[in-house]
């Protein structure tokens, strides 16, 4: 599978502008981490190769082919879970994804249904009315008809809201599981799950992408840039993106990324949200 | 293909909605609302009472419950936000037509439900008249089809608009458009069909059969309708006008939508059933054409074969002309507006036959030239669907034609003689027609003669022959039981449906006609028909009342239905429509009233309606006929004189014509029918009392004739009473 997104600019009817003339390619296998601040353009990224938008300019191409022709072709081979979604909650969690196999063309729709209750662990709940289930079990069902069908290309959104840590531990370690011969694209604010299992990150801010590599080189790319101070050192320094402040005995030790660290930091080795904050706050809105 | 695969697995969801259930459950109960709040079959025969109301409140209820579905289930894909995951695993559009499937088939489910649910019902309430036939296509038609037609119209409403609130505005005017404004156009009520009365004892083809046209041109309007909505789904984020775009890309799809649009324009403008007549109900361009000079009729011939699957009818007629003139002639037909003329021969050679385009009183006009020659033989072929007239469109199901009833009058049977004059103005156009039907119809000419069988074919038919006089003649065939009864010296042939043998012998209906007969014999003397010795009454396929003419009077079924001869409150007599309609043999047969003028309150009505009211007074009692014929007249003469154009005649000239026609005719027809009787019965009270207006009235109606002017005039029934006009006036 893959996806490339060449010179692409998106501008809603309103005017707003929520992605500016993007490039990217996606080539399975991978599982790519998008991450971005609320509103930088990742969920209309992810429409996009969905096939809920079309772009205002530039071309998407599936497998080489425009994405407005092989639109039938694309969802045939896609899993997409959107950030918001409803599911219809006068049906059983197994009829639900019994109707999403069908939409989806499955052969053996019964047998996919049965497969991604258990990899959701929804088998208690495969015969209970979606109306009687908790967020964190609509979210799972949710996963599951992104699942159904090893779709070679799948979109999540935001997958782990709403669940537990163990669940979302469960359901990480299922993606990476996933995308050993896929193409996953996993949108989260949670830099853990990014660090945990993706083997490519994307960077979006303001409709661009400010990086796209792997999380080494993000990694690398903040070297020399994350330092640790006592708050009183660093009183009124505005040039400093504090991250952490930890209290402790001897005052407050705080962490911060810079572009040029001050010489009362010391030097202290990146972690990938270090990284992503460093990327971010080079960033000057427009 | 994907929509075939999706549509079980969207049925079974949308069957697993709540709501989907309650608006089943309430849509199996609104034929409920055809016994109670909704009503527009006002005819009182069993089937119309029980399976007409019923099915058309099923059909009105049921289309607005599965619109409001419909408008429900499409925003609660987007509400939901469900469709945000369907979209992406399938294309809107074939979401869209799954969910159009999915609705058509639960509202198809729904109906088999009514229809098992009310079949024990209807069957009880009806009683022996119950026709299965009748049912299933009464369900299915009049209540069937509004379904699928307000799921379209709902569905479009919401694919264009996208919005809840704004589709149920639209599906809501829709509605209520076609249950108010539309309601009298036969072709424009969509859920509400223009059904006035279904018979019991006989067939309902023709008025299934226009129901059923004018849901099929509506289906296809609101298909075309629902396309171009379909082309309009929003898709990729677009607008209503960026969908479409994108939508009229595959171009089979507007040119489907498009082909829909034009069979809908094109089945409503040319639409089988109702004839083109001139509105103006006084226009007398049919009556008045110049006469062929030189040309007379000595005979005619028609051989009349009715396709009674079809409904249409097949013939050839023959005339024998007689051209003085020496010169070709252009003879006038009025012909049925349905047929067409395939052939037309004088003496053996091909002549002109131009049907000029103008249509009145149910008749289209023919023009033929008919040669020199002294002698000659016009043979015509003819035939098609027979139409009815248009000012009856509210009043579907004439002129019904198939296996169980048949009825022709004069055009329907052949081309009607319009501008030729009989041999030495004799008035006589001797006729002799062969009509072919089914061995098990009676044929009952409406007049004095009477049909006999000349031929038996293989084929089970049957050649009737009867011979009449007039320029035209009606003929009623049917499954027929006859009854001779002796009364007021003549015999009485009562011909009534045989699925009705039953109900008319529990109510004695033979007697009561026997009782009538004698109160009018007494009281005002023997009839015309006594001079014959015989008179046909027959039972006809409901119409909404009956006429009569010398030697024989139709009574409607409505007047027979069971609930009618049981009724208690009647007694044991038959309805007064029948009453009414012999009455008419004493008063408004041959002569007896000059008809030339129109709006003259002075017709046989007045005196008929006044006769009927006496005879009733005496078999149900003075607070029975005060209730309903003295208190009715008196309510619409006060109307008619409260009514603001009679008020002020000068506006009424200022309404379109159709509008003005429509009035003046509403109004001639409340002083025929009403003031005329109440004005009778002042004079009565006037002349000293019912025995002597019984006195004058057996004057006049043995009384000797002018036969330069033989009609009972106004003025000489205010002589014999001894009043003048303004003793009578009413004002």
């Amino acid at each position: 599978m893959e996806m490339n997104i060449q010179n692409v600019t998106m501008t809603y009817q309103n005017g707003k502008q929520a992605l500016k003339n993007l490039n990217l390619d996606l080539r399975s296998p991978s599982l790519v981490g998008l991450l971005g601040p609320n509103g930088a353009g990742k969920s209309t990224l992810m429409k996009l190769l969905s096939a809920a938008l079309l772009p205002t300019s530039g071309s998407i191409l599936v497998n080489g082919e425009p994405l407005r022709n092989a639109e039938q072709k694309l969802k045939g081979t896609l899993g997409y879970l959107p950030q918001d979604f409803g599911l219809f909650d006068e049906l059983t969690v197994f009829q639900f994804l019994d109707y999403m196999a069908a939409l989806k063309g499955l052969t053996d729709a019964k047998s996919a249904v049965r497969a991604v209750i258990r990899q959701v662990n929804l088998e208690e709940k495969a015969k209970a009315r979606i109306r009687t289930l908790s967020g964190g079990q609509r979210q799972r069902v949710g996963i599951a008809q992104a699942l159904l069908g090893n779709p070679s290309f799948l979109i999540l959104d935001e997958p782990t809201v709403g669940l537990d840590p163990e669940e979302r531990i469960h359901f990480r370690n299922l993606f990476s599981q996933t995308a050993q011969n896929r193409l996953v694209l996993l949108s989260t604010h949670i830099i853990e799950d990014v660090q945990s299992v993706c083997d490519q990150i994307v960077v979006i801010n303001h409709g661009s992408i400010l990086f796209a590599g792997t999380p080494e080189q993000m990694i690398q790319a903040a070297q020399g840039h994350v330092g640790v101070f006592w708050e009183e050192e660093a009183f009124r320094d505005d040039s400093l993106h504090i991250t952490a402040r930890i209290n402790t005995s001897q005052g407050i030790r705080c962490r911060a990324v810079a572009e040029a660290l001050p010489a009362y930091a010391q030097p202290e080795e990146p972690s990938l949200e270090d990284a992503y904050l460093y990327l971010i706050s080079q960033e000057v809105p427009k | 293909m994907k929509t075939i695969r999706l549509f079980p697995l969207e049925l079974r969801r949308l069957l697993s909605s709540r709501f989907t259930w309650l608006v089943s459950g309430l849509t199996a109960l609104s034929p409920l609302l055809g016994f109670t709040l909704y009503k527009p079959a006002d005819s009182t025969t069993m089937l119309s009472l029980f399976l007409a109301n019923p099915s058309l409140a099923g059909g009105a209820a049921g289309g607005i419950l599965f619109g409001l579905l419909t408008v429900y289930e499409l925003d609660k894909a987007g509400r939901s936000r469900v469709e945000v995951l369907t979209d992406a695993a399938v294309s809107p559009l074939t979401t869209a037509l799954t969910r159009l499937l999915a609705l058509t088939a639960a509202a198809l489910l729904t109906l088999a439900a009514v229809m098992v649910i009310w079949l024990p019902i209807s069957q009880s309430r009806i009683g022996s008249v119950f026709d299965g036939t009748d049912y299933v296509f009464a369900y299915l038609l009049f209540m069937g089809l509004a379904l699928p037609l307000a799921i379209l119209a709902a569905a479009a409403a919401y694919q264009f608009t996208r919005r809840m609130d704004l589709s149920l505005v639209l599906f809501a005017a829709f509605a209520f458009l076609s249950l108010t404004v539309w309601a009298d156009d036969w072709q424009l009520c969509w859920l509400n069909p223009s059904v006035w009365a279904m018979s019991d004892d006989f067939s309902n083809f023709r008025l299934f059969r226009s129901v059923a046209y004018m849901r099929l041109t509506w289906l296809a309007a609101l298909a075309g309708i629902w396309t171009l909505s379909y082309l309009c789904i929003r898709r990729f984020g677009k607008g209503l006008l960026g969908s479409l775009m994108l939508g009229v890309r595959r171009i089979y799809r507007p040119a489907i939508a498009l082909a829909l649009l034009a069979c809908s324009v094109t089945a409503w403008a040319f639409q089988p059933f109702y004839d083109q007549s001139n509105p103006d109900l006084s226009a007398m361009t049919l009556d008045t054409l110049e006469t062929a000079d030189g040309v007379t009729c000595s005979g005619r011939a028609a051989d009349v074969r009715p396709d009674l699957a079809l409904g249409t009818v097949q013939g050839t007629a023959t005339y024998q002309f007689q051209n003085t003139s020496g010169q070709e002639r252009t003879v006038s037909f009025g012909i049925d507006p349905g047929y067409s003329i395939t052939s037309a021969q004088a003496n053996g050679k091909d002549v002109s036959a131009v049907l000029t385009g103008y249509q009145e009183s149910n008749m289209a006009l023919l023009e033929i030239t008919i040669p020199a020659d002294r002698d000659i033989e016009l043979v015509l072929e003819y035939g098609g669907l027979p139409k009815d007239w248009n000012i009856m469109s509210t009043m579907q199901g004439e002129p019904e034609l198939s296996p169980k009833y048949l009825c022709l009058e004069s055009q329907n049977m052949a081309p009607y003689l319009l501008n030729v004059a009989a041999p030495e103005d004799t008035g006589v156009f001797p006729a002799v027609i062969d009509i072919t039907l089914p061995e098990h119809m009676t044929v009952i000419p409406f007049g004095p003669s009477d049909a006999e069988i000349l031929e038996q074919h293989e084929d089970g038919t049957l050649t009737w022959r009867y011979e009449t006089s007039g320029p035209g003649s009606i003929l009623y065939a049917g499954d027929y039981v006859r009854e001779d009864i002796q009364a007021g010296g003549v015999t009485v042939q009562f011909y009534y449906g045989r699925k009705h043998q039953t109900i008319m012998e529990q109510a004695k209906a033979a007697e009561a006609v026997r009782e009538v007969i004698e109160y009018c014999t007494e009281h005002y003397g023997s009839p015309s028909f006594a001079a014959t010795g015989s008179l046909k009454l027959i039972q006809s396929r409901v119409a909404g009342g009956g006429y009569a003419t010398t030697g024989a009077s139709l009574l409607d079924e409505a007047d027979f239905t069971a609930n009618n001869l049981e009724s208690a409150e009647k007694g044991a007599i038959p309805g007064e429509v029948m009453i009414h309609e012999l009455v008419h043999q004493w008063w408004g047969l041959g002569n007896m009233f000059d008809d030339s003028d129109t709006a003259s309150p002075w017709s046989s009505e007045g005196l008929t309606v006044y006769t009927t009211y006496r005879i009733v007074k005496d078999l149900y009692g003075e607070d029975y006929a005060k209730e309903h014929y003295v208190d009715q007249w008196q309510t619409a003469v006060d109307d008619y004189y409260q009514n603001f154009y009679v008020r002020n005649p000068e506006y009424l000239s200022s309404l379109p014509e159709e509008e003005q026609l429509r009035i003046s005719n509403s109004l001639a027809t409340m002083r025929r029918y009403s003031e005329m009787p109440l004005m009778i019965l002042k004079a009565e009270q006037l002349a000293g009392g019912e025995d002597a207006m019984d006195q004058i009235l057996y004057n006049l109606f043995n009384r000797e004739l002018d036969w330069s002017y033989p009609y009972l005039t106004y003025q000489e029934f205010l002589d014999a009473c001894g009043l003048t006009e303004e003793d009578l006036s009413l004002a």
